[in-house]
C-alpha cells in the first residue's frame, strides 16, 4: 500500500501544488485587494475549488491512466484491486481537501476576523472541502471506467451541472425538504439559505457518508470486475 | 522437484458476449519445461494466459498453476509467477531504479541482488525513464521485474512482439541463458515460429480457442510429415488416419500427417511408396491450423525439400 500511494503522489502531487497555487492566490490577492465583499470572495474561492479539484482528482486518477496504457500493468501486480482504488482515492481526498486547507489558511491570514469571524470562514471552507470530496467520489465512481481524461473531465463536468441544477430544485418549495440530504451541494446550500424544515447538518452528513460509502463501493466493484467478467 | 504439472487446464472455456474464445482448453506443463503456446492472432494465447494469472475468470474448466486454483487465489498465483504481457506499457514517468524499488514490495520473494545483477546483464540504465527507454530495454525491464522475485513459473506472453528481429534475438538468447539455466518453467506464446522452435521443449498448438496439438517438440517434428507420393496415391492419402493437409499438385499429390507411425502400415498395405519429408514447427504449424484435407489447387509443395 505504501508504494501504491507512493506512486499515486508522484503522479499527481503537481496537481496538488497547482490546485494550491490558484486557490491561495486567489483568496489572498481577492481578500488584500477588497474588490467585492470578503464572504463573496471566500464563496468564489469555495466555488472554484469545489469545481476544479474534483474533476481534475477524478479524471486524473484513473481514466488517464487507463489512457496512457499502464493501469493494466498495475492491475496486473500481486495486490488486490480495493488497495490500488484505496491508493487512488486517499490521493484524490488529499487533492480535493489540501488546496481547500491551504486556502483557508491564507484567507484566515489576510481577512481572519475582518468581516467575517474565522469560525464562519472555516465552516464555509469546511463545508465547501466535504462538497468537494462527496462530488468526488460521485465522479469517480461514474468515470472509473472511462477511457480517457477528456471524457472523464466531460463526464465530471456533466455530473457536477447536474448536482448543481438538481440541488436549486431540490430546494424549491414543492419539494420535501429532506430530499435535499441526496445532493452533495447540501452542505454548502444550507450554509448561505436556511432550509426550512429540513435535515440537521449532522442529518445531511450522514447520509452524505452512507451515499458516499456505497459509490466507492459501486466504484470498487466496477474495478475488481474490469477485464476479469 | 515434485512431478505434479506446473500449470494445467481442464476443459476450461471463456467466453467475451456471444464471443467463444477458449472452447474446452486442455493443456499440462511440467517443471523445468520451457513450453510454447502457439496460435495465429486470435486464437486465445493472450485471454489463456489472462486466466492463468487470474486476471480473467474463466466460464468453466478447472485451472491449476503451481496447485494454486487462479480463480480463488490470483494474489498468490501472481506473487509466485513472473509475468510479462504482451506490449506491456510501464510507468513512462519512472526511473528504471524507480520502478523496480516501486515492484520490490509486492514480492515477498524479491532479491534485490539478483535484481542489480539482472539489471547490470541486461545494461539498463538505471536513472533513465521508462519513456525514454527502447522497445528493447523496455522488454528487457520486463522480464526483469518477472525475475527478480525468483518466480517457479516464468509467462511471456509474446514478450518479443514490436522488437526488431536483432532485438528478438538478443531476447530469446538472454532467456535461455538466464531461465533454462536456472531450471525455471517457462510458458510463452508467441506466433514467430522461427523463434520458438530453438528454444522450446514443448508446444501446445491452439486454434480457435482448442488445441489442437500438444507436444515435445522433438516429438512433434518426428511424428508430423509430408507425404509425398505420385497421384496413384491420392486417395490413399486422403485416407490416412490423423490427415491434417492433402494438396494434389498435378503429378504429385502431397499429405502432411500427424502420426507417421499409424500411416506407415497403411502405405504398405496399400502398397504406395510415398516420400517422408521432415517439417520445420512453421509448417507443422500451418498444417494444424490452416491445413485443408480437401484438393486444394493453390496450394505450393515443398518440393524442393523432397530428398
Amino acid at each position: 500500500m505504501p508504494s501504491l500511494i507512493w506512486k499515486e503522489w508522484h503522479e499527481q502531487s503537481w496537481k496538488l501544488g497547482f490546485g494550491c497555487v490558484v486557490l491561495v492566490a486567489m483568496a489572498v490577492i481577492g481578500l488584500r485587494s477588497r474588490i467585492i465583499a470578503d464572504d463573496s470572495m471566500i464563496a468564489w474561492v469555495c466555488f472554484l475549488g469545489m469545481v476544479l479539484l474534483p474533476v481534475l482528482s477524478a479524471s486524473g486518477l484513473v481514466p488517464a491512466e487507463r489512457s496512457e496504457g499502464s493501469f493494466a500493468s498495475l492491475l496486473a501486480l500481486p495486490v488486490s484491486r480495493w488497495r490500488i482504488l484505496a491508493a487512488k482515492t486517499a490521493m484524490g481526498l488529499v487533492l480535493c481537501a489540501g488546496p481547500m486547507i491551504a486556502a483557508a489558511l491564507g484567507s484566515l491570514l489576510v481577512a481572519g476576523g475582518r468581516e467575517m469571524t474565522s469560525a464562519q470562514m472555516l465552516a464555509l471552507y469546511a463545508r465547501s472541502t466535504a462538497s468537494g470530496i462527496l462530488l468526488f467520489i460521485w465522479m469517480l465512481a461514474l468515470t472509473i471506467r472511462l477511457p480517457n481524461e477528456t471524457r472523464a473531465s466531460l463526464l465530471g463536468i456533466g455530473v457536477l451541472i447536474f448536482w448543481i441544477v438538481a440541488t436549486l430544485g431540490l430546494a424549491y418549495q414543492s419539494v420535501p425538504p429532506l430530499a435535499m440530504t441526496v445532493s452533495p451541494l447540501a452542505l454548502v446550500y444550507g450554509f448561505f439559505n436556511d432550509i426550512a424544515g429540513g435535515p440537521p447538518l449532522i442529518g445531511v452528513l450522514a447520509a452524505q457518508i452512507a451515499i458516499a460509502i456505497v459509490s466507492w463501493w459501486w466504484a470498487s466493484r466496477q474495478i475488481a470486475a474490469e477485464d476479469r467478467s | 522437484m515434485n512431478d505434479s504439472p506446473v500449470i494445467e487446464m481442464r476443459g476450461v472455456a471463456k467466453s467475451f458476449g456471444s464471443k467463444a474464445v477458449l472452447r474446452g482448453l486442455d493443456m499440462s506443463v511440467s517443471a523445468g519445461q520451457t513450453f510454447a503456446l502457439l496460435g495465429r492472432n486470435g486464437a486465445g494465447k493472450t485471454t489463456a494466459i489472462r486466466t492463468l494469472l487470474g486476471l480473467l475468470k474463466p466460464d468453466a474448466g478447472e485451472i491449476r498453476v503451481l496447485g494454486l486454483d487462479p480463480a480463488h487465489a490470483p494474489l498468490e498465483v501472481r506473487r509466485r509467477v513472473g509475468y510479462v504481457a504482451e506490449d506491456q506499457t510501464m510507468f513512462g514517468w519512472m526511473r528504471v531504479g524507480q520502478l523496480m524499488s516501486f515492484i520490490a514490495p509486492f514480492y515477498p520473494t524479491w532479491d534485490a541482488t539478483w535484481a542489480r545483477e539482472l539489471s547490470e546483464r541486461f545494461e539498463l540504465p538505471q536513472k533513465t525513464r521508462m519513456k525514454h527507454l527502447s522497445k528493447g530495454q523496455q522488454v528487457r525491464v520486463a522480464l526483469l521485474l518477472a525475475l527478480a522475485h525468483r518466480p517457479q513459473l516464468v509467462v511471456l506472453d509474446d514478450p518479443t512482439l514490436g522488437l526488431d528481429p536483432i532485438m528478438r534475438k538478443e531476447f530469446l538468447r538472454d532467456l535461455v541463458t538466464y531461465l533454462q539455466g536456472e531450471r525455471v518453467t517457462v510458458f510463452f506464446s508467441s506466433h514467430l515460429l522461427y523463434e520458438v522452435e530453438p528454444v522450446a521443449d514443448a508446444v501446445v498448438i491452439l486454434d480457435h480457442g482448442r488445441v489442437v496439438r500438444q507436444a515435445a517438440t522433438e516429438d512433434l517434428r518426428a511424428s508430423v510429415k509430408r507425404l509425398v507420393a505420385g497421384t496413384e496415391g491420392a486417395e490413399v492419402l486422403r485416407g490416412l488416419p490423423g490427415l491434417l493437409d492433402f494438396s494434389d499438385h498435378g503429378r504429385q499429390v502431397s499429405a502432411v500427417v500427424q502420426d507417421i507411425a499409424s500411416a506407415r502400415p497403411v502405405l504398405a498395405n496399400a502398397g504406395i511408396a510415398a516420400q517422408e519429408i521432415d517439417l520445420n514447427l512453421d509448417e507443422i504449424f500451418e498444417a494444424y491450423v490452416i491445413g485443408r484435407t480437401k484438393e486444394r489447387p493453390d496450394a505450393k509443395p515443398d518440393l524442393e525439400r523432397v530428398a
